[in-house]
């Protein structure tokens, strides 16, 4: 966590609480200095910062402005520390719909790159508090990946039950997901220069 | 009289019992039995702690309990939204007076392995990993660790890779309650119909134990129809099915 917050203040690395007798500083090249101001020695940690940030969200609008419904866990961090974000979105609604309750934004669109329509795109994980995790999809992922193309298999599966209009459907299904409320004739990729 | 009960309703029990009155309590991610401990607490001693969970919940109210411990239900009746950069912020300033952790390994000296067995580089095992623990366990003014399993793999002598160590206070295992005294854990009370000899055959460091070691107070009828009140599902016992 220190580390992403290093990268989203522009500052190569970050003094971190506790990690006292753990292994963990000495194998991850961790190290301790000297505080300036008080004398008293912590640990430091590097700047992490990720080339891309993958974020899915509940709803976001074509510019890229994304709300996440109950805890973003680490995702405001991630779009923050992150050099590029793309964002994935279950539902894409109207920038005016955004605006009109601004304090549910949790990414402004400003360094985001991309938006992806992708309704069940979390499959077979969750979608909190909008669907969650399908357990047998999970089961089939893990035995999918133990055969030679099974991953593409199942993905190829997964698509086929998207194109059928079945979006709840894939192997061993979804709960049912909450209705989209928005049309899906909303451009799913930002226009701009990907750098 | 004893009842019949599983090895889960007493730890969930004994979990509930170690937490005090103006406690600020944490549990994380893959936490059943904390979490079904937080709520027995909470719901059926009345306890008065403030429960702050990995899903981004401060003391909700859920209808049921969720499989997942960090999953959304566990937000339902929070009146915030607590996210995982506030709660680390929170136990790094030294807000969080109870932190529930699990463990791979812990040896004689409270020193908790969920990294590697064998070397880091070229493990034997590779275990899941500390989570937040290193930063988590030095913390918390309080460490409860549990583990659904008991045996000579799991309480070695000393580990090959400490990922955390810290404020523990206790640990709960199907088969006792060991606590940390004078950087050792000695047992503090040992589960009803546990013989010293099967802790001893069980644990892989020695331990003092002997007829005269308290014995775990059994969970009363009323204990344990309260928890299947409030945990129909069963969710305690998921850690026990492999």
């Amino acid at each position: 966590m220190q580390g992403m917050r290093a990268a989203s203040l522009g500052v190569p690395f970050m003094p971190v609480a506790g990690l006292d007798g753990s292994d963990i500083p000495n194998v991850s090249g961790f190290h301790r200095v000297r505080d300036p101001f008080s004398g008293q020695e912590v640990w430091v940690v590097p700047s992490v910062q990720p080339d891309w940030a993958i974020l899915h969200v509940h709803q976001a609008d074509p510019l890229g402005n994304a709300r996440i419904l109950g805890s973003p866990f680490w995702d405001r961090l991630m779009s923050r520390a992150a050099k590029r974000v793309i964002i994935l979105a279950e539902e894409v609604i109207p920038t005016e719909k955004m605006a009109r309750q601004p304090e549910l934004t949790t990414v402004p669109h400003l360094f985001v790159e991309a938006v992806v329509h992708a309704p069940g795109g979390t499959w077979p994980t969750s979608c909190p508090p909008w669907r969650d995790f399908d357990e047998a999809g999970i089961r089939a992922y893990l035995s999918a990946i133990r055969e030679p193309d099974g991953l593409a298999r199942l993905l190829a599966e997964r698509e086929a039950a998207d194109h059928a209009g079945d979006s709840n459907g894939g192997p061993g299904g979804c709960t049912p997901w909450r209705g989209l409320d928005s049309p899906r004739e909303y451009p799913s990729i930002k226009g701009g220069s990907a750098g | 009289m004893s009842t019949k009960y599983h090895p889960a309703d007493l730890m969930a029990i004994v979990m509930a019992k170690l937490l005090h009155p103006g406690e600020t309590v944490f549990f994380g991610v893959n936490s059943p039995l904390p979490m079904v401990a937080v709520h027995f607490a909470r719901r059926h001693y009345r306890l008065p702690i403030i429960e702050v969970n990995i899903a981004g919940g401060i003391d909700p109210d859920p209808a049921l309990l969720p499989r997942s411990t960090a999953y959304s239900d566990l937000i339902a009746g929070s009146a915030s939204v607590f996210d995982n950069t506030d709660f680390y912020d929170l136990v790094s300033r030294g807000g969080i007076d109870v932190a529930f952790l699990g463990m791979g390994q812990i040896d004689r000296h409270a020193r908790v392995n969920s990294t590697a067995i064998g070397s880091f580089e070229r493990p034997k095992v590779r275990l899941p990993g500390g989570g937040g623990a290193a930063v988590i366990m030095p913390r918390a003014r309080r460490v409860l660790l549990w583990r659904a399993a008991h045996s000579p793999r799991i309480f070695v002598d000393r580990v090959d890779f400490v990922t955390a160590t810290g404020n523990i206070d206790r640990v709960i295992t199907p088969l006792c309650v060991f606590r940390k005294e004078a950087g050792r854990l000695v047992v503090d009370s040992l589960h009803p119909g546990v013989s010293p000899d099967y802790l001893r055959s069980q644990t892989g460091f020695p331990v003092e134990v002997s007829e005269d070691t308290p014995v775990t107070l059994e969970p009363t009828p009323e204990e344990l129809s309260a928890l299947q009140e409030l945990d129909p599902d069963g969710i305690r016992y998921l850690e026990f099915q492999s």
